[in-house]
Order: structure tokens, then C-alpha cells, then sequence
């Protein structure tokens, strides 16, 4: 086991985002929903690995990412089409598009594969860039845990408003992924992103709540609940997005 | 963005959204604060996290620590890495922007720049 701890430091980290970093951090070995412990973690490295990898690099800086040609830098342990999305992800997010996700859909990607496999990808990214931030070496990834994926897809789970299935809040409510919503009929079209794989959901939106702040605390502008201002965290919010050209 | 900007007509503050936008042209240059207290240092952090020059990095550390606090810096960070994440999120799934969001923020998308990037077109932003 990973343990997450900023103790040595001389900036103190809440408890509360300590918890959930490691609660995401010890879940990236653990057998998934879709994906094996064995597939998490080489998901984990690969995401890791991406960041050095040239075709990446070449296609960032052209003008369409498909203009350059090529294979990916790549640790070995996983399918081509696993390495495109992994690496595509998380060196040129900005211009993901539908035409690409149909790409990988049609050459076999299974959708509940894709998105666990984002939301592993998404727990590397925001815990190395946390320890980034810091000054700090990345935490070593978590050992394997043996078990099979649970393969359980929630019922209600259908094509609606994203490229990936998901679940609308007001169809979960009484079921046993209604947590996910907070019990709530709607739900920003963030928070049902992951919906279909709803333990990558309530894993992800753990960080999310402690490490941004509570969906109804976000306009409750009258307390201030972090060392900086409403206002100062949005000006960093906007500019991590601006900087990923993210439109969401 | 909306809640940065009503964040600041809360306090009854102009702010300048467009140097979330700005372009990154130079170490320490983050265009500003915009209007918001320590902002040009927050904007220098975020760039400096997701850039990649350690020196930058380590010296926009210590400017956030040293005028707003060791807490401070811990959550900055948090918010830094949290949203260097979830823009993946909402990236990789093509969740679209929703309607009345999209609305309420046609003005200033159009004037700072968020309608040129490369998903605004199928993510419902431009």
C-alpha cells in the first residue's frame, strides 16, 4: 500500500483531501468494474508513461492531430487502441472528438472499458499533478490485488446527452447508484460523465468535493471554506481549463 | 467562469476574465490578476504547474506561500491538479455544455476566447 502523506511538508494538507487521494490512490490496484487490478495499474503507468512520448509531442504541435504519423511511445502491456485513448487523453485533451471516440469504438473499444479507464487516467493526472505542485516525487503506484471486475452496468445506463453512456439523475433515483447524485432529480452534465461506471464516479467526485469544493457550496459566496476566496479558486479553475482549452 | 464572475459581482468587483485566456508568453507573465486579489501569482503558479520549467515552478511556489500562506498554497494546488483532471473528464465522455450555462455564458466565451478552442463546435460552446 501507497501511503498518502504530506507531513514532512511546510504547507499542511486537509485530512479530507489526504482521505480521498488515498481512497483513489489504493482503488487504482484493486479489481474494477471492467478492468482487472493487472489492467488498472498498466493503465495507471501507461498514463504516466504518455507524457514522454514523441508522436504526442509532434501532434500537439500540429495543426490537426491527425496530420502526424506514427506509433506511440508505449510501455508494451496494453492494446494500441487502449494506448491511443490513454495517450490521447492526456497530452492533447483539448481536441478529443466525437469522430475519434467513434475511431475507437469502431476498431473494438468497449465503452465500459473506455470510461474506467478514464477515470484511472484521471486519478494519475490529478494526484502527479498535486505532488507536482508541491515539489514532490509522484507516489509509486499501488501493488495489484487479485480478484475479476465486478462487470456490473447499471440498468438505466443508455446513450443520451455525452459520447459514452450515462445515467440520468432523475432515472437512478431509488436505485443503488442514486448516491451518486446525492439522491438529487438533476445533476451537472460533469457529474454524470463517469455515471456509467459509477465507482470511478463517486471515487473521482471524492477528490472533486475536497479538493474544489460541494456543488452547493460553489455559489454560496457569503463563507469562504478554503485558505483562498471563491473568487481566487475560480480564477485557477478557469485557467487550468483555458490552459487545457477545455469549453466545459 | 460564471462562478468567477459572479463571485465577483457578489463583492461588487470588476474583474477582467480575459486573462484567463491570455496567452502564456513568458515566465512570471500571467497578464494580470484580473481584478482578483493575488491573482497574477495564481495564474503564474497554474501556468508553472502545467508548464515545464522546475525553477518557474519552485519560484511561483514560494511567491504563493509567501503572501497568501502554507494553506493557501495547499489548496491552490488542489485546485490545480483537480481541474488539470476533470477537464480530461469532461473532454474524453463529450459531455456538452448545458443550455442555460451555454446561455449565460455567450458574452464573455465570445470575447475572451473559450469559443475558438478546437471542442467548441460539438461541446456546445460555439
Amino acid at each position: 500500500m501507497t501511503k498518502i502523506m504530506y507531513e514532512d511538508l511546510a504547507w499542511p494538507v486537509r485530512d479530507e483531501v489526504i482521505a480521498a487521494q488515498q481512497y483513489a490512490w489504493d482503488r487504482l490496484g484493486r479489481p474494477g468494474t471492467w478492468l482487472s487490478g493487472v489492467e488498472r495499474i498498466a493503465v495507471a503507468a501507461e498514463a504516466r508513461n504518455a507524457a514522454g512520448c514523441q508522436l504526442c509531442r509532434d501532434s500537439k504541435e500540429a495543426l490537426s492531430p491527425y496530420a502526424v504519423e506514427g506509433s506511440h511511445d508505449h510501455l508494451g502491456a496494453l492494446a494500441e487502441l487502449e494506448v491511443e485513448q490513454i495517450h490521447r487523453i492526456v497530452n492533447d485533451p483539448g481536441r478529443l472528438s466525437r469522430a475519434w471516440y467513434k475511431g475507437l469504438g469502431d476498431a473494438g473499444m468497449v465503452e465500459e472499458r473506455y470510461v474506467e479507464s478514464v477515470g484511472v487516467i484521471v486519478t494519475v493526472v490529478a494526484l502527479d499533478t498535486f505532488t507536482r505542485g508541491l515539489g514532490m516525487a509522484p507516489w509509486p503506484l499501488p501493488q495489484v490485488e487479485a480478484g475479476a471486475p465486478s462487470e456490473l452496468r447499471p440498468a438505466a445506463a443508455r446513450r443520451q446527452m455525452a459520447w459514452v453512456s450515462t445515467l440520468s439523475p432523475g432515472e437512478v433515483l431509488g436505485t443503488a447508484e442514486s448516491d451518486i447524485y446525492d439522491g438529487a432529480a438533476t445533476a451537472a452534465h460533469i457529474k454524470q460523465a463517469l455515471s456509467l461506471v459509477p465507482e470511478e464516479q463517486r471515487s473521482f467526485f471524492g477528490l472533486v468535493d475536497h479538493q474544489y469544493m460541494l456543488g452547493v457550496q460553489m455559489f454560496d459566496f457569503e463563507k469562504e471554506i478554503r485558505a483562498i476566496t471563491h473568487a481566487q479558486i475560480e480564477l485557477v479553475a478557469g485557467r487550468v481549463s483555458a490552459l487545457n482549452q477545455c469549453v466545459y | 467562469m460564471l462562478a468567477l464572475r459572479a463571485s465577483a459581482q457578489y463583492d461588487g468587483r470588476e474583474i477582467d476574465l480575459s486573462v484567463v485566456t491570455a496567452a502564456d508568453d513568458g515566465i512570471g507573465d500571467g497578464g494580470g490578476g484580473g481584478g482578483i486579489a493575488n491573482g497574477e501569482e495564481l495564474i503564474r503558479f497554474a501556468n508553472a504547474v502545467l508548464g515545464h520549467d522546475e525553477a518557474e515552478l519552485a519560484a511561483a511556489r514560494t511567491a504563493i506561500a509567501g503572501t497568501l500562506g502554507g494553506a493557501a498554497l495547499a489548496d491552490t494546488v488542489g485546485v490545480v491538479s483537480l481541474f488539470n483532471a476533470i477537464v480530461r473528464v469532461a473532454d474524453s465522455t463529450g459531455i456538452p455544455v448545458e443550455e442555460q450555462r451555454a446561455a449565460d455564458s455567450a458574452d464573455f466565451r465570445a470575447a475572451i476566447g473559450v469559443d475558438d478552442f478546437a471542442a467548441a463546435g460539438e461541446k456546445g460552446s460555439g
